[in-house]
């Protein structure tokens, strides 16, 4: 990381990473101790982290995935409840 | 009921008294010719007991408000379930013991009480649990807010396993659903239970995994026995994942639900507990961007208040000078350019990323069977306890809006 504190900031990992960023940011924007350009980069990485929240909570789609397990097959126990 | 063939006297003799003897006999008489007490059934709990070397026992079965002697002879069934305080059901006869005019029973087979001696059992092995620590609060883990896997150990044909699926499609469709199958009643369930949280933490040393939920709808007291089983109480306690358990109804209390890190009152209720609501998040995502905008607005014109301070104090102190008042001339003039280019530039990456926004918007929320409530004045509804009474309320849906009236208001905590 030859970086220096105003590049990109790192794509969000998953929806938990870029919702608590952006809260996170909101707050550090709206506590007022930020330099003008800290306030702008502030607002310009919300703006992006805001866009990744909602096109992942619009373009979710569930995953099912079904563990196997031996043991139930065996014994074949079908049940119903 | 009188037995002429008992009386040692013709109906035209004064009354003469009866010996002890007789009148016991007569007792005797009456209780053996009633049907009900010459042959009963009785459930009760154990008390007194005692098994001198003869091999009787002796003891006395009580509910709540009775007592009545009793005796099982040696050669009756079930002399093993006699102890102090266990629950039994004992089949016998009504009878006076001569030599001291009791009344006992006398019983000739006794059996454990179905469910009765279940509960006093499950009572006993909640209080060893309790002891060892297993319902210690201190010992629960939350559940993570943003789940990225969550495991369920439940019947793969059970209406559970659809429900969830069908919460967490509507609620939250960010994550996977992970299947452990296992079979929820009958007397081989606790096994698939264990063996199911077995292949989980197998599973779950190269892969993530949230919470699991461990759970089967509602059923009879018989059906739910696997979820108090002492191994599957055990093993929900030693998981490693967080573990919600979800049996039956609302009413129904299981050891699982003890030692279980939450407990939700059903199945569909645990899937709402582990996901948060999509609707929730596309509204705080949108506060957010409001934040953003005013809180962006702040700081610049904060920043600009500030300059014209200076500007001020520049005019005010500096010395009359032509090339002084160039500099200051000249430094507004090009702080206002920037200023004006700047927030020009800003108003437009707003705008933006506004339209964007706006794009995503809320209609494909709307589109997976949302509806926004608003009360009579636009404002959004966000709580039912807000909601007054017979107020007007407007459902907006994908297609249109709906307005209706407010029934009942019932929020829950």
């Amino acid at each position: 990381m030859n970086e220096s504190d105003h590049q990109q900031p790192e794509e969000p990992t998953s929806f938990e990473d870029a919702f608590t960023r952006l809260e996170s940011v909101v707050r550090r924007l709206e506590s007022g101790q930020m330099s003008l350009d800290q306030s702008t980069a502030l607002f310009e990485e919300g703006m992006q982290l805001a866009k990744a929240c909602t096109e992942m909570l619009n373009g979710a789609e569930l995953k099912i995935k079904r563990l196997q397990q031996g043991l139930v097959e065996q014994l074949n126990l079908v049940s119903e409840d | 009921m009188y037995d002429a063939a008992h009386s040692p006297q013709s109906p035209t003799d004064q009354p003469q008294p009866r010996s002890i003897s007789e009148v016991s006999q007569l007792i005797q008489g009456l209780l053996k010719s009633d049907p009900q007490l010459a042959n009963v059934t009785m459930i009760g709990e154990v008390s007194g007991h005692s098994q001198p070397p003869s091999g009787h026992s002796y003891f006395s079965l009580r509910d709540s408000e009775s007592s009545l002697r009793c005796v099982m002879f040696r050669y009756g069934r079930g002399h093993q379930y006699l102890e102090d305080g266990a629950l039994v059901v004992c089949q016998g006869s009504a009878n006076i013991y001569a030599p001291r005019g009791d009344l006992q029973i006398v019983v000739t087979s006794t059996e454990p009480a179905g469910v009765g001696d279940q509960q006093a059992q499950l009572e006993e092995l909640k209080r060893k649990l309790r002891a060892e620590g297993l319902y210690d609060p201190s010992r629960k883990r939350p559940i993570p807010q943003f789940p990225k896997r969550i495991a369920v150990i439940t019947s793969e044909q059970g209406a559970v396993w659809h429900d969830i699926q069908n919460i967490i499609r509507r609620r939250y469709p960010l994550m996977e659903l992970l299947l452990v199958p296992s079979a929820v009643q009958g007397e081989l369930a606790p096994v698939t239970i264990i063996e199911a949280f077995a292949d989980l933490h197998e599973f779950a040393e190269t892969e993530h995994v949230d919470a699991v939920i461990v759970g089967r709808g509602g059923g009879s007291p018989d059906d739910l026995m696997p979820y108090n089983d002492e191994m599957v109480a055990r093993t929900i306690f030693a998981s490693r994942i967080p573990v919600i358990s979800a049996v039956g109804h609302e009413t129904d209390f299981t050891i699982a639900d003890d030692v279980a890190d939450l407990r939700a009152p059903t199945p569909s209720a645990a899937a709402e507990l582990v996901s948060p609501d999509i609707a929730g998040l596309t509204y705080e995502t949108a506060d957010f961007v409001q934040r953003l905008m005013r809180g962006l607005t702040g700081r610049v014109n904060l920043a600009r208040q500030r300059l014209d301070l200076t500007q001020d104090r520049l005019a005010e102190n500096a010395p009359e000078t032509q090339i002084f008042r160039e500099r200051v001339d000249d430094l507004r003039s090009r702080a206002q350019t920037s200023w004006a280019r700047y927030l020009a530039i800003k108003r437009e990456a707003m705008r933006r990323v506004e339209a964007e926004l706006r794009a995503l918007g809320p209609q494909n929320i709307l589109e997976r069977g949302y509806a926004i409530a608003r009360d009579g004045d636009g404002n959004v509804i966000t709580k039912a306890a807000t909601v007054k009474p017979r107020s007007t309320i407007e459902l907006t849906f994908a297609d249109g809006t709906v307005e209706t009236e407010a029934k009942s208001i019932n929020p829950t905590n």
